[in-house]
């Protein structure tokens, strides 16, 4: 369980931040609770360890929002990472549709499609946390330059891949190569 | 009683239980205004249009207000922990929230209490978290894109964002595969309802169907055309409907509903969900044998 106000301690959250100092590591624990974050301090399993034989569990869905919290707290890490280590990566498989008028990005399971001519997003789909309809609300109806980054103001795995998109969608519109 | 269960994009909405109504663009439960958009809005906004046309009782939705922090879902997760052997839904459908493995773990095991096992259905976050906690096969629907069926099919991964690279693929026409992967590792719902340019409803066993017409490519782009479908799933489970043919019959009616509303990519979903009645009207009878004459059954 990710929220250690519980009073349920159990935690399984499937990610970990990894330092390369112990004092980091102890610092972002105490920083991430205070943001309200569950998290727990463990002994990383070797193949993923950067130097330092602590590491912060996560809830990995949370990665965007708590990564946010460390670079505001300043609190140095080396990275994120799934705890189970297997096959699994951060895809960032990019797919571009060309509807005519509109053009759409995917990015992973997220979905970004915007208007050629006006910069409009006009749809977001895709995605299953609770961050995405918010972003769906915030971001249609502005143009890819104006409309707020889902890293900044998501929390979630589905917003770092929106953002992905966005990021793509800029480059397309910028770059002239939508198709 | 049909239970829909999912967060709602408005900060610091409180934890609301309430059957649902329509009031223009908007849904209303317990007196709150709900969005008809993207999301848990939407999901409830098809299965309204269904139960309404099929004259049943409104869903019952349980929602609380979470912009990804958190807080909305673990009150959903914890009422619904506590309530759901009480409420005894026939038809529990589970929608967006924050994934969280030992809650979902707590509700699973919270379900068995039930004295009537409801039918289980996931979408979005809840689909992610229940087979990121091994409990996947107690569901009896799932309804994945072709990312989370290669999701389904990595036994390591806990979100479509991680997926080892080899099962990663955007091509529905590899759904199949992923989902005899995901079985063999049982991480796959009892009936999965995959939604793409090729619907494919698929079982253990393998293909059960596979939906094609009418082809609307546009759907893809509409954010909430996948949550509709599973709004429709719900509604027909909770109408007596066999799975296998209500999940046909969601995937056949969220098509037409596109074509009836001549979608584009900017089409919202709310123009969607108001072709349901029209498409009910002109189909279903001919899809499933459920003929209603205006004003009543036939």
């Amino acid at each position: 369980m990710p929220f250690l106000k519980q009073k349920n301690t159990a935690f399984e959250g499937g990610g970990l931040v990894l330092f390369l100092d112990v004092h980091d590591a102890i610092q972002a624990e105490k920083v991430l609770k205070k943001a309200g974050y569950g998290v727990k301090l463990i002994a990383p399993p070797p193949e993923l360890r950067k130097g330092c034989d602590l590491a912060v569990e996560i809830n990995l869905v949370e990665q965007p929002g708590i990564e946010r919290v460390l670079k505001e707290k300043d609190v140095a890490y080396v990275g994120v990472s799934p705890l189970k280590v297997g096959t699994s990566e951060l895809l960032e498989i990019i797919k571009v549709v060309d509807f005519g008028r509109w053009v759409m990005v995917k990015v992973g399971n997220m979905k970004i499609t915007f208007d050629k001519e006006s910069s409009i997003i006009v749809n977001i789909s895709g995605g299953g946390c609770p961050d995405i309809p918010y972003l769906h609300a915030e971001l249609i109806g502005k143009s890819l330059s104006e409309a707020p980054r889902p890293k900044d103001i998501g929390f979630t795995l589905c917003a770092l891949n929106a953002d992905r998109a966005l990021e793509e969608c800029l480059a397309l519109q910028s770059g002239g190569n939508a198709p | 009683m049909m239970l829909i269960v999912g967060t709602i994009p408005i900060r610091d909405m409180p934890l609301t239980i309430g059957k649902v109504a329509a009031e223009v663009d908007f849904l209303i439960v317990d007196g709150r205004r709900i969005p008809c958009i993207q999301g848990t809005g939407a999901m409830i906004g098809a299965a309204l249009a269904t139960t309404d046309y099929l004259k049943l009782e409104a869903p019952c939705a349980l929602l609380a207000g979470d912009i990804g922090q958190g807080k909305g879902s673990r009150d959903i997760y914890e009422y619904l922990i506590e309530k759901v052997a009480e409420l005894s839904p026939t038809v529990l459908a589970l929608h967006y929230w924050l994934p969280d493995m030992v809650l979902t773990r707590r509700l699973c095991e919270a379900i068995e209490k039930c004295n009537r096992r409801p039918i289980m259905i996931a979408d979005a976050a809840s689909m992610y978290s229940a087979k990121a906690a091994g409990r996947a096969a107690e569901f009896d629907i799932f309804t994945p894109d072709a990312t989370e069926v290669a999701f389904l099919a990595d036994p390591n991964a806990t979100h479509p964002a991680y997926i080892a690279r080899h099962l990663f693929d955007t091509d529905i026409t590899q759904a199949p595969r992923l989902a005899e992967v995901a079985y063999q590792s049982n991480n796959a719902a009892k009936l999965l309802l995959v939604k793409g340019a090729i619907d494919y409803i698929i079982n253990k066993g393998g293909i059960v169907a596979t939906i094609t017409e009418p082809d609307v490519p546009a759907l893809e782009a509409i954010g909430g055309t996948g949550d509709t479908i599973t709004g429709l799933v719900s509604a027909l489970a909770y109408a007596e409907l066999e799975l296998p043919e209500a999940a046909i019959i969601a995937a056949r009616a969220n098509r037409m509903a596109g074509k009836f509303a001549h979608a584009t990519p900017a089409t919202k979903v709310r123009q969607v969900i108001a072709q349901f009645p029209a498409v009910f009207k002109e189909y279903l009878c001919r899809w499933s044998g459920v003929c209603f004459m205006e004003g009543g059954k036939l």
